[in-house]
């Protein structure tokens, strides 16, 4: 479903990504961790566009990005790039809601805009997403208005309402206390129950070791171990893996 | 940016209508148009003011002087019903002339080599000197001759002017408008004014403070002003001139103003019991005949800034958009756009739109260079709000919006820009406030405006303090609802935001 071959990608003298390749199957659930700045969040953003990288290839649902991300793509190129945002769903650390639409605005625009969706189909969709994250009575609310757990909610609804074929979670629950980032987490956890495709860049590894099927460790801008969770959080073959969870799970 | 494309040839086609508004170079002789016309259309300076043409201080939507007396017989032996006054600025009729804004300038222009390159000029209509006035208690300066190391007024452009250049030692100010230098030299901020005798009959004369010194002094001729190739319509303006001579209507004319056999100072006696607008009648007219007239300018005033406003907002929004997303060579096509109107000031930009661009073919009626100037000049004020407004919005959003599939200019447009008006809007409205005030700067280009018809209207009766506080009345009566109209909208598209 998602193809990641040989990565690289530098800012000047500082080197961000040195060959990273992984796949992603279709229904997998991969949770990325590693220290701040190890580049999982960059990844995401590389895979849907928002990124350009300088060599390597990223293929998602057969479509490939890999020679035209440069800084000022063609229009086909620019093209290209949106349909792979079409088939992927983005949730972003600040929410990112648009904050002049209701909820109800914010989850029925790109539908009806980019999709051509009927206005009663959008919203009787989105109010069926909002249901299902228990937000049904916010619909015509102000993202001001919510908390940041609900926001975060109504930015994952958002996202399905383009009925993506895979979810990219940039490090959702990094600007929540923990009581919210709860609700959020029980929110993609039914989606991953559900099937869906997932990526989920993420510090909260009591969730990663629950949800994730695979576990993919990043540092210093390269994979350094992967595996199933079990593995990953009881027994870490590598030294590094082993020195990063000691610090932030306090064991080892 | 197929978009962009479209804006760029909306920008052509406003273009191209502004091209074909402009009136055509004319083909048949002006003569004819005349005739066709109904009324002869003739150029003149109404702030120039009293006794030539200016506002009947009873009812000031109606222009009297012995010029208007004298267009009206013109008018009559053309054969025509009527002769109608385009406004223009006195230092810029010649030019106006040759691009054709009316028939012909009547406006104690005086005959000069320079200006005979320039235009044909009429037989004579009136003989005029230039008269020394000075305050009643100075027996320093009793001729010319004594103007050595003083301070003298004059008008800008006048023959007066070239007589106190051309002597030396003298210490020459040019005004641009008759009044002031009366009332600067009553007060002291002069020592002396040389100016044509009419304008002194009537400003300086009925002044107690200021008296005439010595005897006139410069003869020289006012005549009518026409077109180089409009040899048909001179040859019949002498014609009529010298009927008008003959049958004494010219006498009775300047009888009625003062002005019969100007060089002597008895004639006053004409002045005082002609039944014509005096001094000391405009000075006395009740305040309430000037309010049409203030109200009609104000009219355009409103006009004026909300179309040029409309204009700046779009083409603004325009060069925000060309500058932040259309690449080379579009972003700095505008950024020097901006630039430009920005560094340099609006007064030019209008002259040069107006009085620049027929002598390269292009020629805009006042409201269309009004428009465009005030427009074009706040685009380059705007687009930098757009630009800060388009800035402020946190990057985010516009990731938001393109991995959920949007296209650029569809981000652009539903997710961004709604938020950055909302922050540029405060900006906005207060440019519109100051566009709205910078109006006035249009008056220079023959729109008789708000503050246009306050400075002609005070020219003819000196009430500059009354007048102005009622111009300056309408003014903030017009922007001060604005403002508060503004303050609602702010409040009201904050909501959301909460």
């Amino acid at each position: 479903m998602i193809n990641v071959r040989d990565l690289h990608k530098s800012y000047g003298a500082n080197r961000l990504f040195e060959g990273v390749s992984f796949q992603v199957e279709k229904g997998e659930a991969v949770v990325l961790i590693g220290p701040s700045g190890s580049g999982k969040s960059t990844v995401l953003r590389c895979i849907n566009g928002l990124e350009t990288f300088d060599s390597g290839e990223i293929t998602v649902a057969g479509i490939g990005l890999h020679s035209i991300n440069r800084k000022r793509p063609m229009k086909e190129d620019a093209e290209t790039i949106r349909r792979v945002r079409l088939k992927l769903g983005m949730v972003f650390q600040q929410f990112n809601l648009f904050p002049h639409m209701t909820v109800l605005q914010n989850v029925t625009e790109a539908p009806i805009r980019v999709l051509g969706m009927g206005r009663a189909e959008a919203i009787a969709q989105a109010r069926d997403f909002l249901k299902k994250i228990n937000l049904e009575g916010k619909a015509e609310s102000y993202p001001a208005q919510l908390s940041g757990g609900e926001q975060q909610r109504v930015a994952i609804a958002r996202a399905l309402a383009m009925r993506p074929e895979a979810m990219l979670f940039d490090e959702p629950t990094s600007s929540l206390d923990p009581e919210m980032a709860g609700e959020v987490l029980s929110v993609i956890r039914k989606l991953v129950d559900e099937g869906m495709t997932t990526m989920i860049a993420t510090h909260e590894m009591g969730f990663a070791s629950e949800v994730a099927g695979r576990v993919i460790v990043f540092d210093k801008g390269s994979i350094i171990e992967t595996g199933p969770p079990s593995q990953i959080f009881t027994s870490p073959k590598v030294l590094r893996t082993r020195e990063f969870l000691n610090r932030v799970l306090g064991r080892f | 940016m197929s978009r962009l494309l479209k804006f760029l040839l909306l920008l052509a086609g406003i273009a191209a209508v502004i091209y074909m508004a402009a009136p055509s170079k004319p083909k048949e002789s002006t003569l004819e148009k005349i005739k066709k016309r109904g009324y002869l259309l003739w150029g003149s300076d109404a702030e120039g003011g009293a006794p030539y043409a200016f506002p009947n201080p009873k009812n000031p939507s109606k222009l009297v002087g012995f010029e208007v007396d004298l267009a009206g017989a013109i008018a009559r032996e053309l054969g025509v019903k009527k002769a109608v006054q385009s406004q223009n600025a006195w230092d810029s009729l010649i030019p106006a002339l040759e691009r054709g804004d009316f028939d012909f300038a009547m406006n104690g222009i005086e005959i000069t080599k320079k200006r005979m390159e320039h235009v044909l000029f009429s037989a004579p209509y009136y003989v005029y000197t230039e008269q020394l006035v000075v305050r009643r208690d100075d027996s320093s300066i009793k001729s010319v001759a004594d103007l050595k190391g003083k301070k003298v007024g004059t008008l800008s452009g006048t023959v007066a002017q070239d007589i106190l250049m051309g002597m030396r030692g003298v210490n020459v100010r040019i005004y641009s408008g008759q009044v002031e230098p009366y009332q600067d030299l009553a007060l002291g901020r002069l020592d002396a004014v040389l100016l044509d005798l009419p304008i002194a009959a009537y400003y300086a004369r009925p002044n107690p403070a200021l008296k005439f010194a010595g005897p006139p002094v410069g003869e020289g001729l006012y005549a009518i002003a026409i077109r180089k190739n409009d040899t048909e319509l001179k040859k019949r303006l002498d014609e009529i001139l010298a009927k008008l001579y003959r049958t004494g209507e010219l006498k009775r004319i300047y009888e009625k103003w003062g002005l019969w056999n100007s060089k002597q100072d008895k004639l006053a006696a004409f002045f005082k019991n002609s039944g014509a607008e005096t001094l000391d009648e405009s000075r006395s007219a009740p305040i309430k005949n000037f309010f049409p007239m203030l109200l009609k300018g104000a009219g355009v005033t409103v006009l004026i800034s909300v179309s040029s406003m409309a204009l700046a907002i779009t083409l603004g929004l325009m060069l925000t958009l060309l500058r932040l997303y259309a690449g080379p060579p579009f972003d700095w096509l505008a950024t020097g756009y901006i630039e430009i109107y920005r560094g340099t000031p609006l007064l030019i930009q209008l002259y040069i739109l107006y009085y620049g661009l027929p002598n390269i073919g292009i020629s805009l009626n006042p409201v269309m260079a009004a428009f465009l100037g005030l427009g074009m000049n706040y685009a380059a004020y705007e687009s930098e709000l757009y630009r800060a407004g388009i800035n402020a919005v946190p990057f985010g959003q516009m990731e938001a919006a393109l991995s959920l599939g949007m296209k650029r200019g569809l981000a652009l447009k539903r997710v961004i820009l709604p938020q950055a008006v909302k922050i540029a809007l405060p900006g906005i409205t207060n440019d519109f406030i100051a566009l709205f005030k910078d109006s006035s700067l249009v008056s220079v280009i023959a729109m008789v405006e708000l503050t246009k018809t306050y400075s002609m209207l005070a020219a003819s009766t000196l009430r500059f303090f009354q007048l102005g506080i009622i111009t300056a009345l309408l003014y903030f009566g017009m922007s001060y609802p604005l403002s508060l109209l503004a303050r609602r909208l702010e409040k009201k598209l904050k909501k959301d935001r909460r």
